[in-house]
């Protein structure tokens, strides 16, 4: 039995640092993000959260990597958050919490035969812990306290207890065990300091006779020298000196005894609130409140305080986070609230799902669970309530990942589907997020496209660039990219547009105008572009007008025409480099033949000086047409050098 | 009987012939008189030209005709005058050829013997073709100069 004790308190050692690490402390959502300028988060019920720094030296703490330097998860109801490590946070926003709790949506409800029998153990030994005595008082009787820890070991067998029963048995036996042997060693110290005292009163006795005999000899005059004088009284002294001898080495005895007790009862105390504790840790309420209850029974000293120095953090925790004194007591304070909590939470999922209120269903819940997961309501909870919650917190889970994403479309659309499932979702932080975020990368686009046409590369890399940081999605950035590369492309453009400009080869610019609108990009070559695409919209203009006019008369309009075409070519260059008028010029050259052939025929004799030939032929073009002006004009040209001239 | 008969009717029907073919060609001969006879000479009495004038040959190379140094005459109406100055540039239209335009310089100096040129109306035309020179020197070619002008 001492061998199985002894061998399940080293388990206990090992199963306390093993549980000790078992929590780690959690970085609060939001924090240390791709994305600094989006909200940190948003609880499932749609409100924003505030994430607490978890930072230690923020908060002015050392990191305590000790026993009682792990923070105990507790649920602050004003926050929505839980505490952990000092770091507050939405528990739902947590990367731990979010894999707990959807790990735990896929599960399916223990309701195993086993499950039930460990449960009704549970109870059971919750229910023991609880007994009254005449007085009113919880007490536990050695009885009561064999029951427990057969209980304990009895539900260590469930796998699903995690072997938390055994440790917290193997706890309360190792306390006892301690107690017993201080116990062994006060009546050993009681039997010491019996014989102590014998032999203390033994040398009195023998002192106070050797003194005796000392005085009587000295009234009577006594037979001094005589065979012996002084004989007996060393015997005396050296009995003495034996008993006194003896007297110190049974106190020392009793002495040791004493203080391996007092080092037994702290070595054990510190051990069993170290499981406390662990227990509190990770969660595990019942076992935590059995333990602090069976304590006061194991410990009957009284002393129920924390082994932790006063200025620790574990020592801070306590007070801090539930306004008591750092003791056993506080344990089970806070291992009751939070089953109670646990308890309420999931009785509040219930009657929110009955109101189709998912959002905040699914928020006390993740509660729940962050907090109790072990809690016997908690792990009951049933499948298909847990199926409608897990369809709620799949979309809050691609919202946060499109929020991370940036990718506002995506959290708009999951917003409206979580709307329509929960029509209290608070939805309006989600949308007015978005919305802003998609206005200010379109100024920013709009800013990167007014750069471009000023032909300010740099400005628009830099818009472009903060349009894609802020909505990386956004559909006009394709745009962009578009416009980029045509501007990137333009520089041919630009030398294309150059060279026909020099050709005056207005027409094909304008047949081309969509791929030259690139040049705009340079303010001088816009300038062109402009006067360009008017100058050839002018002249379209003006031919349709002129074959217009023209085709009303086939006799005259034609040489109308052809002379109109010859002033304009001749008053406007452009107008005479233009294919199309000079295609028209032809056309109606051909159609006044007879007209045009008298004009040439005229313009050749002034040419050669026959300046009498060169007349008839104006007068006779004027024949043909009679408004003409160019035969008008050449008539009054020739007629003015022949009147000038002398003749012989 | 017959057959003097028959011979008979043969003479008879060889003098028609004949008398057929001088009709034709003294018709001819008197067309073509009259077609030559408008630009070769007037039908007016006292102006006689004395060369051909082809319009179409004028405009091809006007500078021949002044070197030539024949005298035309023409009887046209006049389409339009220009003065300028003391001189008059007279622009007629031929009687046999109203499309085309000949214009005539009528000097200051020429003697129209008392004939008022007017537009609308008919004249005879004596004129020569001639060679100018411009105050500035340089030379103005194939002028048809009035010469003497009549009523038809």
């Amino acid at each position: 039995m001492m061998k199985a004790l002894s061998l399940l308190s080293l388990t206990l050692c090992a199963a306390g640092l093993a549980r000790a690490q078992m929590v780690v402390p959690a970085q609060p959502a939001g924090q240390g993000g791709a994305m600094p300028t989006a909200p940190s988060g948003f609880d499932a019920s749609g409100s924003s959260v505030k994430p607490a720094s978890n930072d230690p030296a923020h908060r002015g703490e050392t990191p305590n990597p000790q026993l009682l330097g792990m923070e105990i998860p507790l649920l602050d109801p004003a926050s929505d958050s839980v505490s952990y490590n000092g770091g507050r946070f939405d528990v739902g926003n947590n990367a731990a919490v979010r894999a707990m709790f959807e790990k735990y949506l896929q599960q399916t409800p223990d309701d195993s035969t086993e499950s039930k029998r460990y449960r009704d153990l549970i109870n059971r030994i919750l229910k023991e812990t609880q007994k009254s005595g005449r007085d009113g008082r919880y007490t536990i009787g050695s009885g009561s306290l064999v029951n427990i820890g057969l209980s304990l070991y009895e539900a260590d067998k469930y796998p699903g207890d995690g072997g938390q029963s055994g440790m917290l048995a193997s706890s309360i036996v190792s306390a006892i065990d301690v107690q017993r042997k201080n116990l062994q060693r006060d009546k050993q110290s009681a039997r010491l300091m019996e014989e102590y005292n014998k032999h203390i009163e033994r040398a009195n006795q023998m002192q106070n006779a050797s003194q005796y005999r000392k005085d009587g000899r000295s009234i009577g005059g006594g037979k001094k020298g005589a065979g012996g004088g002084g004989g007996a009284g060393d015997v005396n002294v050296l009995a003495i000196a034996q008993d006194v001898k003896q007297a110190a080495k049974k106190e020392a005895l009793e002495a040791a005894n004493t203080a391996a007790n007092e080092a037994g009862l702290a070595a054990s105390k510190v051990n069993y609130q170290s499981v406390l504790i662990s227990l509190l840790m990770s969660r595990r309420f019942d076992h935590a409140v059995i333990g602090a209850r069976v304590y006061r029974h194991v410990y009957k000293d009284g002393d129920t305080q924390l082994k932790m120095k006063k200025d620790s953090k574990a020592s801070e925790l306590f007070t801090g986070v539930a306004g008591m004194p750092p003791t056993v007591n506080a344990i089970d304070s806070l291992a009751s609230n939070a089953r109670r909590e646990v308890d309420q939470s999931i009785q509040a999922v219930y009657n929110m799902l009955a109101q189709n209120k998912l959002g905040e269903a699914t928020q006390h819940l993740i509660e729940a669970v962050a907090i109790g997961e072990y809690m016997q309501s908690v792990a009951t909870f049933p499948m298909e309530a847990r199926q409608r919650i897990a369809r709620y917190w799949t979309l809050r889970k691609r919202a946060l990942s499109a929020l991370n994403a940036r990718d506002y479309n995506t959290v708009e659309e999951i917003a409206r589907k979580m709307k329509e499932m929960d029509e209290d979702f608070d939805d309006s932080l989600l949308l007015s997020y978005t919305a802003g975020k998609k206005r200010q990368s379109d100024l920013a686009l709009r800013n990167a496209f007014k750069a471009l046409k000023k032909g300010d590369e740099d400005a628009f890399n830099q818009y472009i660039q903060e349009a894609g940081i802020i909505w990386p999605l956004n559909p006009q950035l394709e745009q962009g990219a578009k416009q980029l590369v045509q501007y990137d492309e333009g520089d041919a453009e630009k030398e294309e547009f150059r060279r026909l400009l020099e050709l005056k080869s207005y027409r094909r610019i304008a047949r081309e105008k969509e791929r030259f609108k690139i040049v705009n990009t340079d303010p001088e070559l816009a300038k062109k572009y402009e006067e360009v695409i008017t100058l050839v919209m002018r002249m379209d203009g003006m031919l349709e007008q002129i074959r217009s006019v023209a085709g009303q008369d086939t006799a005259l309009g034609p040489c109308m025409a052809y002379e109109k075409m010859v002033q304009w070519q001749k008053e406007n260059e452009d107008f005479a480099a233009d294919s199309e008028m000079k295609e028209a010029l032809h056309e109606f050259e051909s159609l006044a033949h007879d007209f045009v052939q008298a004009l040439r025929d005229a313009a050749a004799c002034e040419e050669r000086r026959e300046f009498g030939s060169a007349l008839s032929g104006y007068y006779r073009a004027q024949c043909k047409y009679p408004h003409s002006e160019l035969a008008a004009q050449g008539i009054r040209r020739v007629t003015d050098i022949i009147v000038r001239a002398s003749y012989n | 009987m017959a057959a003097r008969r028959a011979r008979h009717s043969k003479k008879k029907g060889g003098a028609a012939a004949l008398l057929l073919v001088l009709g034709g060609v003294g018709v001819a001969a008197l067309i073509a008189l009259l077609g030559s006879g408008v630009l070769r000479k007037s039908s007016v009495r006292g102006l006689e030209p004395t060369a051909h004038f082809r319009i179409a040959d004028y405009r091809k190379d006007g500078s021949r005709f002044a070197s030539a140094g024949n005298s035309y005459v023409f009887d046209g109406r006049v389409e339009n005058i220009e003065t300028i100055g003391n001189d008059r540039v007279v622009c007629i239209s031929l009687a046999d050829n109203p499309d085309e335009r000949l214009p005539l310089l009528v000097p200051a100096q020429v003697n129209l013997r008392g004939v008022n040129l007017t537009r609308n109306d008919r004249f005879i035309f004596q004129v020569s073709c001639r060679t100018g020179t411009t105050p500035e020197g340089e030379q103005v070619r194939g002028v048809l100069v009035v010469n003497k002008v009549e009523i038809p």
